[in-house]
């Protein structure tokens, strides 16, 4: 607890360092030309398939990034719907994006205004169909219900981080026959949207979608970098269970490892020869 | 470099006399806005790729200050004796940096509303379809703003504490906006109800498994589990405890490091998505 | 030419879902109204929870983090209104922060009343300290020095002159942080507050899923989940409040939703049978 600085638990602020090492060496490796592997993510490949279906009906098509505060989830959720809009540009489908956090909807703004720029259509871009509706939950909620409600729109993404008003956007676009495809790092709201959504992509995969979407070499490395990371975290953590089985829990070496403040606990205990 | 964060940490601005406070105060405001300023039609000249650099070396040195701050070491009484041992140098430059961020948020949210606003007085001004909901929004912002800001303003006493004020702000927020709040959250109860019985469909082996582990557990953290047989709320916490908690902090592990690959990515800006 | 009509069974799996919500509303008021009331098997984190307030001693802190509004009230109002109360038999002293706006009205009134009903005096054994827009910020700046980082308490009145809060000097001074929320702010918690802290927890039924590793690896020291958990809490302190009537409710619709589940899957298999 209180881990404010990485002096508090170097262990931990090691394996921050190891991560990110893992995630800059493979970057540097796809930089160079190595070619890497990233599995098929079912809920991507629909996402063409989705905004067909929009373009087909002719009516729209919606983006909610959801209540994330401006940070690395949101800037993912928008890299993604940046994708879909100039696949949307090419169809000239319309589309809304919905917004409940304001520094995102402006963010937004030029991100959106950005992928028509990139897709030739600049003439497309409508900054009214961009919308901060409101920073309160349940206004949000039932701003998005009701335009998703009024709107019939045929396809309706959802990305970022979400809290109890999943289910109300997913049922809401469920009752209006929307495809829907969400993407969150909230798992607790996992199973609504497997529940009522057509697709969900779940935990880091909501992270690998701007690699898979793109196949950029730096994304695909960073994603190998991931995997790499989990590995060692995977063995590090049967490496703990095997030494704390063999040495019990209270040796010194287990408690530098495990916890916060271990560090002194192991200099006490064995550099000054305290026992323990 | 310790007599910078020294004066930063006393603050020593706020304990200047009021009016030289307000001075400096505004100066720095006003300059900073200045610089602001100046620094758009700067950008706006340069070319793409010196605007690029300039973006990428603001990021890196914005990133490596939270993260210098993080990774220094905090004890340095043994080169400083009189520092406090738990903080670096560059540890008090954190709460002022973490209230500018703040700040941003607030202006963005002015933003955000304004943009709302112009949306919906176009809407009803050119009658555009379902323009009445405009009018609608447009009334509810106005009163509900007024109502608000002079309750504020009567809670720190600066105006009167009017019977009306009180019962019309105790009508729009405790009888009218909570009481929207609570009724949508409680459309999620039946929602969720339509969604399961829709969706919880026996397709396969391990849906069969998943959906009659829900049961049991639906089943056994209620009162009526215990009713039925003392085994099921043990069941229940057994799969709480030994099966969902390692299958959450697997994920959470996933997305623990997708998320700082992300930051690290943004950070050293070689995420080109939304940049 | 003849048209088809449907089977029982289709038409089972095509029910038009306003029948299902009367169902569900019809259940929710009769078992709501009506006098069954079951007890309820205490599970471990509550009994952990209750212990680790059973330890305080007469004049010990206490920090409530209240995070909840109208939205969550049937699953967090039971919860503090439970929790005020055995802090008050302990004879502690507590303080209310709110990171919501909402909130700061909610348990601002509801703390008031029940500090009446008992006897316990704003100012002397209770404090609430309003509304703080962020709470990592707050909860590094309480860390160094509380009273400079929060200054005032909701009623305006400078918090180094409460008697209440004499000698407290930072959240190093508390004995124990109980977060009360509908949202994930527990890790902010478990991240930033001082070592001694205990860490107690009230959630929502649907985010204490994620708490579980927490409450696993000792980060949390007790838990009370949602109306179920505050029926349970209530029934170790010996006090009828409103978290009996609500987990009754939902002990009931739980049983309906498992029925309905089961008679899908029924119908779906009746269905297939007779088409074939």
């Amino acid at each position: 607890m209180s881990y404010q600085h990485a002096q508090d638990n170097w262990f931990s602020a090691i394996l921050i360092g190891l991560i990110a090492l893992a995630v800059l060496v493979n970057i540097w490796r796809a930089r160079r030309g190595k070619e890497l592997y990233i599995r098929r993510i079912p809920g991507l490949d629909a996402i063409d398939e989705a905004i067909g279906r929009s373009t087909e009906l002719g009516r729209p098509v919606t983006m909610i990034p959801g209540m994330t505060d401006f940070g690395v989830v949101a800037v993912q959720a928008l890299t993604i719907f940046k994708y879909i809009t100039k696949q949307i540009a090419r169809f000239a489908t319309p589309m809304r994006l919905l917004s409940g956090n304001p520094t995102v909807f402006a963010v937004a703004q030029e991100a959106i205004y950005d992928a028509y720029n990139e897709a030739g259509r600049p003439d497309l871009y409508d900054a009214d169909s961009i919308r901060f509706l409101s920073d309160r939950q349940f206004a949000f909620a039932s701003g998005v219900a009701g335009l998703i409600q009024r709107e019939r729109v045929a396809a309706s993404f959802m990305f970022g981080e979400f809290f109890a008003e999943s289910l109300i956007f997913a049922e809401t676009g469920n009752m209006v026959g929307a495809i829907q495809i969400a993407g969150t790092v909230s798992f607790t709201q996992v199973p609504f949207f497997v529940a009522a959504c057509d697709y969900t992509i779940i935990g880091e995969e909501f992270y690998a979608t701007s690699a898979y979407l793109s196949r950029e070499p730096v994304l695909l490395g960073s994603l190998v970098g991931q995997d790499i990371a989990k590995l060692l975290f995977a063995l590090t953590t049967i490496g703990g269970v095997i030494a704390a089985s063999i040495a019990g829990t209270d040796a010194p070496i287990i408690k530098l490892l495990g916890q916060p403040g271990g560090w002194d606990a192991f200099w006490s205990s064995v550099l000054k020869g305290g026992g323990q | 470099m310790h007599m910078l964060t020294n004066l930063m940490a006393q603050q020593t601005i706020w304990r200047l006399p009021e009016e030289s406070r307000i001075l400096f105060a505004t100066l720095i405001v006003l300059g900073a806005f200045v610089l602001v300023l100046g620094l758009v039609p700067v950008l706006q000249t340069l070319p793409p790729r010196g605007r690029r650099a300039i973006i990428v070396t603001v990021t890196f040195l914005a990133g490596l200050f939270f993260a210098a701050e993080f990774f220094l070491p905090v004890d340095w009484t043994a080169v400083f004796p009189k520092d406090d041992p738990k903080r670096n140098f560059l540890t008090p430059a954190i709460q002022p940096a973490q209230n500018v961020l703040q700040i941003i948020g607030a202006l963005a949210l002015g933003l955000g509303t304004f943009g709302l606003v112009r949306l919906h007085l176009r809407n009803a001004v050119q009658r555009r379809p379902q323009w009445g909901y405009s009018i609608v929004l447009l009334v509810s912002f106005v009163v509900m703003a007024i109502f608000s800001v002079l309750n504020t303003l009567a809670e720190k006493g600066i105006v009167a504490r009017d019977p009306l004020l009180q019962r019309g702000f105790s009508i729009l927020f405790d009888y009218t906006l909570l009481q929207l709040d609570a009724a949508m959250f409680s459309l999620v109860a039946f929602y969720i109800f339509s969604a399961a019985y829709r969706a919880f469909r026996i397709r396969s082996v391990e849906a069969s498994i998943l959906m009659f582990t829900a049961m049991l557990v639906m089943i056994g953290v209620v009162p009526l589990g215990a009713y039925i047989s003392p085994a099921l709320p043990a069941i229940a916490n057994w799969v709480l405890a030994y099966l969902n908690a390692p299958a959450q902090r697997a994920i959470e592990f996933g997305v623990g490091i997708g998320g700082l690959a992300m930051a690290i990515r943004l950070w050293l800006s070689l995420e080109r998505g939304v940049t | 030419m003849q048209a088809r009509t449907q089977s029982v069974w289709q038409r089972m799996l095509s029910i038009d879902r306003r029948w299902l919500y009367l169902i569900l509303f019809v259940n929710i008021m009769t078992f709501l109204l009506a006098p069954i009331r079951m007890p309820a098997s205490i599970s471990p984190p509550v009994q952990k929870f209750y212990d680790e307030i059973e330890k305080l001693q007469p004049g010990d802190m206490v920090m409530i983090s209240s995070n909840w509004s109208a939205s969550t009230l049937a699953e967090n109002q039971p919860q503090l209104e439970a929790l005020i109360t055995h802090l008050m038999r302990k004879q502690a002293r507590f303080t209310i922060i709110s990171i919501e706006a909402q909130s700061r009205d909610i348990s601002y009134r509801l703390a008031e009343r029940i500090t009446k009903e008992k006897g316990y005096q704003y100012g002397e054994q209770w404090v609430h300290f309003g509304f703080v827009p962020n709470l990592v910020v707050a909860i590094k700046g309480m860390v160094n020095d509380l009273p400079n980082t929060i200054k005032q308490d909701v009623r305006g009145k400078e918090i180094s002159k409460i008697p209440a809060l004499q000698g407290v000097k930072s959240l190093s001074d508390y004995k124990i942080v109980i977060d009360v929320t509908p949202s994930g702010t527990v890790p902010a918690w478990i991240s930033y507050s001082p070592k001694n802290l205990t860490i107690l927890y009230c959630p929502t039924s649907v985010m204490a899923a994620e708490a579980y590793t927490y409450l696993d690896s000792g980060q949390i020291k007790g838990m009370i989940t949602g109306a179920k958990g505050a029926q349970e809490y209530e029934q170790l302190l010996g006090i009828r409040g409103l978290g009996a009537p609500f987990a009754n409710t939902i002990s009931f619709s739980h049983l309906l939703i498992i029925f309905f589940i089961l008679l899908g899957n029924f119908a779906m298999l009746m269905n297939r049978l007779q088409a074939r």
